[in-house]
Order: C-alpha cells, then sequence, then structure tokens
C-alpha cells in the first residue's frame, strides 16, 4: 500500500496497513536537508527536495508545498523581507489604510512570484511522486489573508469599528484564494490545505460570520477540481468544532489544546475525518521516545477509524529525529 | 460600591470606548469610558476611585477570556476603553496623586517579532494597575536589563511564540538574574509551557493575561 491508497483508503474509512502519517514540516525540512530558510521560501526545488527527504526519512505520507503565510500577500504587494536563515518578516501592512483595498487588485497565481512557485512545487511533486504520495498545496483563508494584509489587531478592531471594509476585505481575500486554489488543482494537487489560525481567536459567532463562509466557498472550489480539503487552525478551537464541521473540509487538523476524543464524538461517523494532535513542543521537540509513542498511540485510539497522525501544528524546528522514528513504529497498526 | 465605579467598569468590560463608538450595539448613543471617566472627575470622584473602574472592567473581561468567554476582538476593545479612561488620569500619574501597583517590563524575545500576546499581557497588566514598559518585539537580553537598572524593583515578562525563539528566553533570564537576582521573570507565548519555565529558571508562566496579573499582584503585595 502507498502513501496515496493509505490516504485514501483512511479517508474512507477503509483498512489501511498503518495510520496515515500527515505531519507539517517546514523549517524542519528545510533544515534537515541542510539548506537555508530563505531558500526554502523562493526556490520551490529546494522545497521540494526537503519534503521529500523528509518522507523518505519518517515515512510521511503527504507531499506538502506549504511554507509561509506570506505567497499571496506578496504577490498582491506586501513587503516581506527573507533573512538569510530565518522566519520572513513583514513589519509593514499592506493596507495601512482601509481605503488602500480600492487599488488591490487580484493576482494572478501564475504571475506572481511567489504563487507561482508554489505551483512550480507542486508541479515537481506530481513529477517525482504523482499518484504515490498525496499532493498538497495551501492557501490562507480568507480571515487569515485579511490579517496578513492588514494587521492582525487593527482588522479585529475594524471588525468592530467599519464591519462594511470588513467585508469588502474578505469578499476580495475569498476570491484570491479560490483564484489560488483552482490553480494549485490544475498544477497537480491532490489536496488543499487552507490554514485559517486567526480563527482561534474569535467566538463562535463571529467564526460563523467571518470565517466559515468564505472557507465554504474556498472548499467549495477545492471540491469542484476533484481535490480534497484540509482545514487547519492552529491554538484552542474547541468552541468551533461544530462550525469548522460545516466547513466542507474533508479533514479538520486539530491543535493539542483540543480534546481529540470529544472531537472525534461530533465528527464521527460523517464529519470530516479528524487529524492530530499531540503537542508538537511539549511532546514531539521536548518529549522523550516514551512519551512519543504514548501520545501518537492515544491521539489514534481518541480519534476514531478515519482520523490521521499529527502534532498539532508545525513539527518544530530541532525536533530530535529519534521522536519523528518513534511516531513512524508507533502508526503501524 | 460607587455609582462611577460600576458604570466605568461596565464600560471597560464591554468595550464601549466612547458615545460616537458603535460598539457594542446595545449601548449605541450611551456614554462611553471616555466621557465617564471625565464626568467622574468632575463630579467629585477621586482618580483612585476611575482608575478602579479600569481594574474592575479590565479584571471581569480578563478572567473571561481565561474562561474561553471572551476572545481577542472583545480584549482590545476593552483595552481601548480603558485606555480612553486612563488618558484623563494622566495628569494624576504624573503628579503623583494615583500610584501604580508597580512596573512591567515586558516585551518579546529577540529573534521574534510576533506582538499580540505580548500586547494583550501588556493591555490586561495596564489595566490591572500596573504602569508598563513595552520593549516592543525583538528584544535583547541587553536591552531587557538596561530596562531593569532603569526600573528597579519592576516585575519582567518575556513573549515568544516560536519554538525557535522561546529558547532565547534563557539567556535573557541569565541575564538580568546575574546583576538583579530578585527581579521576578515571567514568560508566556504558545509554545510555552510550566516545565519549560521551570527548566530556563523563569519564575513564573502563565497561559493567559490574567495569569500574568495574578502574578505581578503576588509580586508587589
Amino acid at each position: 500500500m502507498n502513501s496515496f491508497e493509505r490516504f485514501r483508503n483512511r479517508l474512507k474509512g477503509l483498512p489501511v496497513d498503518r495510520v496515515p502519517n500527515f505531519d507539517i514540516f517546514m523549517q524542519f525540512a528545510a533544515h534537515f536537508i541542510h539548506a537555508q530558510l530563505r531558500d526554502y521560501y523562493l526556490n520551490y526545488r529546494v522545497l521540494v527536495d526537503a519534503n521529500l527527504a523528509v518522507i523518505e526519512a519518517f515515512a510521511i505520507d503527504i507531499a506538502q508545498a506549504i511554507s509561509d503565510p506570506y505567497r499571496e500577500a506578496h504577490d498582491l504587494g506586501l513587503k516581506v523581507e527573507f533573512p538569510q536563515d530565518a522566519l520572513p518578516l513583514a513589519t509593514e501592512p499592506l493596507l495601512k489604510d482601509p481605503s488602500d483595498l480600492n487599488k488591490l487588485k487580484l493576482a494572478r497565481p501564475e504571475d506572481g512570484r511567489r504563487m507561482n512557485d508554489r505551483l512550480e512545487a507542486i508541479r515537481l511533486f506530481r513529477e517525482r511522486v504523482g499518484g504515490q504520495v498525496p499532493i498538497m498545496g495551501w492557501v490562507e483563508g480568507a480571515l487569515a489573508e485579511a490579517a496578513d494584509l492588514r494587521g492582525v489587531s487593527t482588522l479585529m478592531m475594524d471588525i468592530f469599528e467599519r464591519p462594511d471594509f470588513v467585508a469588502d476585505l474578505l469578499e476580495f481575500c475569498c476570491e484570491q484564494e479560490v483564484l489560488f486554489a483552482k490553480a494549485q488543482m490544475e498544477a497537480g494537487a491532490d489536496i488543499i490545505g487552507l490554514g485559517d489560525a486567526v480563527a482561534s481567536q474569535i467566538s463562535a459567532e463571529w467564526y460563523q460570520q467571518y470565517a466559515l463562509p468564505y472557507e465554504q466557498r474556498i472548499f467549495d472550489a477545492v471540491h469542484k477540481a476533484g481535490g480534497t480539503a484540509r482545514l487547519h487552525i492552529c491554538g484552542n478551537t474547541t468552541h468551533l468544532l461544530e462550525g469548522m464541521a460545516a466547513s466542507g473540509a474533508d479533514i479538520v487538523d486539530l491543535d493539542w489544546m483540543v480534546d481529540f476524543r470529544h472531537a472525534a464524538e461530533i465528527y464521527e461517523p460523517n464529519g470530516p475525518a479528524l487529524c492530530g494532535n499531540f503537542d508538537p513542543v511539549a511532546v514531539m521537540l521536548q518529549g522523550t521516545p516514551q512519551q512519543v509513542e504514548e501520545a501518537v498511540r492515544r491521539c489514534i485510539a481518541d480519534g476514531g477509524p478515519r482520523c490521521f497522525s499529527a502534532a498539532g501544528c508545525e513539527i518544530p524546528d530541532g525536533t530530535p529525529h529519534e521522536n519523528l522514528h518513534t511516531q513512524m513504529r508507533a502508526l503501524a497498526l | 460600591m460607587n455609582e462611577w465605579v460600576e458604570k466605568l467598569a461596565l464600560c471597560v468590560e464591554r468595550g464601549k470606548v466612547n458615545r460616537d463608538a458603535p460598539w457594542p450595539p446595545d449601548m449605541k448613543g450611551q456614554d462611553g469610558a471616555d466621557e465617564l471617566a471625565a464626568a467622574a472627575l468632575q463630579s467629585g470622584c477621586s482618580p483612585d476611585e476611575v482608575l478602579q473602574g479600569c481594574i474592575l472592567g479590565m479584571d471581569r473581561i480578563g478572567k473571561k477570556f481565561s474562561e474561553n468567554k471572551a476572545f481577542v476582538p472583545e480584549l482590545l476593545m476593552s483595552a481601548k476603553a480603558m485606555t480612553a479612561a486612563m488618558n484623563h488620569l494622566k495628569p494624576y500619574f504624573q503628579s503623583g496623586e494615583v500610584k501604580r501597583k508597580g512596573t512591567f517590563v515586558i516585551g518579546t524575545v529577540a529573534g521574534d517579532l510576533h506582538d499580540i500576546g505580548k500586547n494583550l499581557v501588556a493591555m490586561v497588566a495596564e489595566g490591572g494597575g500596573f504602569e508598563v514598559i513595552d520593549l516592543g518585539t525583538d528584544v535583547s537580553a541587553e536591552k531587557f536589563l538596561k530596562a531593569v537598572d532603569e526600573h528597579p524593583g519592576c516585575v519582567v515578562g518575556i513573549s515568544a511564540l516560536l519554538t525557535t525563539t522561546m529558547v532565547n528566553m534563557e539567556k535573557v533570564i541569565r541575564t538580568i538574574k546575574e546583576k538583579h537576582p530578585e527581579t521576578p521573570i515571567i514568560i508566556g507565548g504558545a509554545p510555552v509551557t510550566q516545565a519549560f519555565a521551570d527548566k530556563i529558571g523563569a519564575d513564573g508562566y502563565s497561559p493567559d493575561p490574567q495569569g500574568a496579573v495574578e502574578f505581578l499582584n503576588k509580586k508587589v503585595a
């Protein structure tokens, strides 16, 4: 059974030889092949090489083109700096004034420097492992993208003080993300992940109004293009579980603060499959192999018959390789 | 309780900044924290009572935040209302007529540009009656030490959002404690845990702003 078959079967609740490992890698993957982060973010060949190396070393079941949140925002004009071996920096919001939105034009992913780089990554994954390992593209949720363009705190205050502007901004961001998701599907992605991290910081009522409708539209586009939709909201999303199930996601990632068993009770048997959710820091980065084994097994036991294994968020840079090997062994059924 | 204190606390808790503010909808057209603080002082309320209203309001919203009954936007709005009221107290702080409980030096650790968590803690601490010295983001150990030198008796808060930068907190703690071993230091941020705080020698850890204010209150008691 290859990773693609394992992913397909698990999603349908059919037998698998082991639980698929859907850990998210970014910085770790770059450093695993001794690449600098700047190259990982700006050169799709480095990103692909790094992820294929991680797949090979730790039996990961997904080839992922996720890197940082700024691909769309950068192509829309956000100034982003790329230090040699550190995270990208965006210190000035693109939309300093709400009226700046009038000047923004949707960017064609094929024309954008960084969005196109992700399309190239997906094409190269397709060439190397298409049909054997599911290939995952990535977009920002409309709310997350709005926060990237406007600044998180400012956007939150805008919702109170300028609701009409926020509606226009979310509409714009949603259209941009639908374009990007479709382009990644055309490039050969099997799965589109959608990151909406800021959503964990708002109430369930606001989620229904400012995040969910746009997630639904983006996932609708993914499904129409024949793809699988994966929703990733970092942080404690216990209060959003019902709403996230309504997003249309086929797979919902949960961070470590969420009770995985409680979520499975809500989602099984007809809701999205769960993915998660041990602590990436306390367990994966700082824990012993024994703690990793216990946490991984507990998640599999709690997550229901369709769950995927992953840390609650990105595997931290510096994670001991032995801990990833332990996860690999613990996933054998 | 003084009626002004309660009214002001309600405005801060609900995030009602001023009369023109559209939020919250059910308080539309009513006086906000701005007008109430001014009116309270004019009608003979002491500045301490106005401060008490701010503290009470921020305490209530901070507790709701800890219990997942309020979220970041509500906390930000409360902080804005608090600031509107506190602006009327500036002359009294400057003259020394109103005293803060203590000084809280806070910053995001070197290498990390994330500021939301740090800002929320700073706002709730200010609303809790502390003078806040916000050093910003990407703050070096040396800059933290300089701030402690300049504010004897302060408490220090260090924030980090990234697993790659949280490790830099240890150097800050070591640098401060070498010269000022008595300075209490609390750390926080998404990847930080109590175990990590213990390991690097921090005196406290909190997963939320309210816990940080409780730590501050204990340290100045």
